[in-house]
């Protein structure tokens, strides 16, 4: 996923979008875009807002220290929790650098961002996030394809992991272009 | 929080509950090591040591178990981690590890409880002389089988001991995304230095709850000593720590516990306490044990926060 922060105007329709896709309980969410610090003084005011959610790491700290294998790659090397296989111990919550988990109020299970892969992405279709962003600021896709419009978008504008010296390697990227880091 | 204009906080994942287990299993395998190595290694009987230690390691491992699947998001699904199993993860690796500890744990126990309770028995048989304590006799003698297992367990109990202690410090320091976790000893990336200091202070702190259970019936004088030796290792791997990480690490709310809990109550102030005994002679074995274990608690506690407050 890259998401092309110039392009976000901090409307959150992704939060809400992704709450009515994934039943996420009141208070918890898989993805919210805060906004960053207000900076600056006129006339060189800025803000922008930033998506958070799953990185989707290459090298997951999460899946590594899972003890009942929840956490794993699935087929597409998608980072994923097997409920059934969860317990709940939040090991996986002490290590992901991005604050992208937590436990489901109402499973006990740890939960996050699936890219809405069983429901959508499986399907042919793009995460909910994706197709109800008002400003076109993310562009789903397979990076490992050349073709795709991910990474075609990604091969112009110079995408930046979060975190990089974590080792992590995401496969979320975040085009800083037009906004003022 | 406002989701969208908050600032947002790095949330707490573990927490006090975590902590206080961390802290326990520390006490259990220092208690095992305390009782284990007396018997194998002592040429002076400590039976009361060797009593305390056993008992209070199977105490204290299964209240911390418990307090681990109570902070579980589903404590009813705890035996899954004994059915999925993931080698790359240190807490699939410390399950095993600690449930044959918590087992030899119990064994030990048992083994310590009725040979103490045949004695007593053999006591009181032949201080009533008409009572040939036939049934004793028997008793006394199955037990006395099961005693050939006491040097075995002791010595895999020891091995144990020292692995479940490692192991809360591997638990953590394996989170490579946390710095100060994964803060390695002396930047020898090799070596995490959570292990060490956790073995460091788990033995300070078993020794101390198993002084405390002796009570004062013999003369502790070299378990006294150790405990002091340790807690100058454990100044010393506090100081190196300080220096080695962020400073961030010790201010905000985490000042308090680090600096009144970990260093004044659990280092210095036993340390001074121990050295003053040494010199008037004085008994304070129940100050020092007790400073020394919050000191432990206190530890824990910084450990488990700062690691994931500061990241």
């Amino acid at each position: 996923m890259i998401i092309n922060l110039a392009k976000c105007i901090g409307c959150q329709a992704c939060t809400v979008a992704c709450k009515f896709q994934n039943n996420v309980p009141d208070g918890q969410y898989r993805t919210k875009t805060p906004s960053s610090a207000l900076k600056g003084t006129y006339p060189n005011v800025s803000q922008y807002f930033i998506k958070e959610a799953c990185q989707m790491c290459q090298n997951a700290p999460c899946v590594s220290v899972c003890p009942t294998k929840a956490s794993h790659y699935n087929e597409d090397g998608v980072v994923l929790v097997d409920v059934d296989k969860c317990v709940g111990c939040k090991y996986c919550m002490t290590a992901c650098p991005y604050d992208a988990r937590f436990l489901n109020k109402a499973t006990g299970a740890v939960e996050k961002c699936t890219f809405c892969y069983e429901l959508k992405v499986s399907k042919g279709e793009k995460p909910a996030c994706v197709s109800t962003c008002v400003g076109g600021a993310l562009i789903f896709g397979d990076l490992n394809d050349p073709a795709s419009e991910a990474s075609q978008f990604l091969a112009k504008h110079k995408g930046e992991a979060r975190k990089p010296e974590l080792g992590t390697h995401p496969d979320v990227y975040y085009i800083y272009e037009g906004v003022v880091k | 929080m406002d989701i969208t204009w908050g600032a947002s906080v790095n949330e707490i994942a573990w927490g006090g509950i975590i902590a206080f287990y961390l802290f326990l299993a520390g006490i259990a395998g220092g208690a095992f090591l305390t009782a284990s190595l007396t018997e194998l290694f002592s040429k002076k009987q400590y039976p009361n040591v060797i009593r305390s230690g056993a008992y209070i390691a199977p105490v204290t491992i299964i209240i911390g178990l418990g307090l681990l699947v109570v902070d579980l998001g589903r404590p009813l699904t705890f035996w899954k981690l004994l059915l999925n199993v993931n080698f790359g993860s240190v807490m699939s690796i410390g399950v095993f590890i600690i449930s044959a500890f918590s087992a030899l744990a119990v064994v030990y126990a048992y083994l310590v409880w009725s040979a103490a309770a045949a004695k007593k028995q053999i006591k009181l048989a032949s201080a009533d002389e008409k009572l040939t304590a036939l049934p004793e006799v028997v008793a006394t003698s199955e037990s006395q089988g099961l005693q050939v297992l006491r040097k075995p367990v002791a010595i895999l109990g020891a091995l144990f001991s020292v692995g479940t202690a490692t192991y809360t410090g591997f638990l953590l320091s394996a989170v490579t995304t946390s710095n100060f976790w994964h803060t390695p000893l002396l930047g020898i990336e090799a070596i995490p230095f959570l292990p060490i200091l956790f073995l460091v202070s788990a033995t300070s702190t078993g020794i101390a709850a198993t002084l405390i259970g002796a009570g004062n019936s013999r003369d502790l004088t070299s378990y006294k000593k150790i405990d002091m030796v340790l807690i100058i290792l454990e100044l010393v791997l506090i100081s190196v720590l300080y220096l080695s990480v962020d400073p961030i690490f010790f201010t905000g709310s985490m000042a308090l516990p680090f600096w009144f809990g970990v260093v004044a109550i659990g280092l210095v102030l036993p340390l001074l306490l121990s050295i003053y005994s040494i010199m008037k002679h004085k008994n304070v074995i129940l100050p020092v044990s007790g400073l020394v274990i919050i000191g432990g608690l206190c530890l824990r506690y910084f450990v488990v926060y700062t690691g994931q407050l500061f990241r």
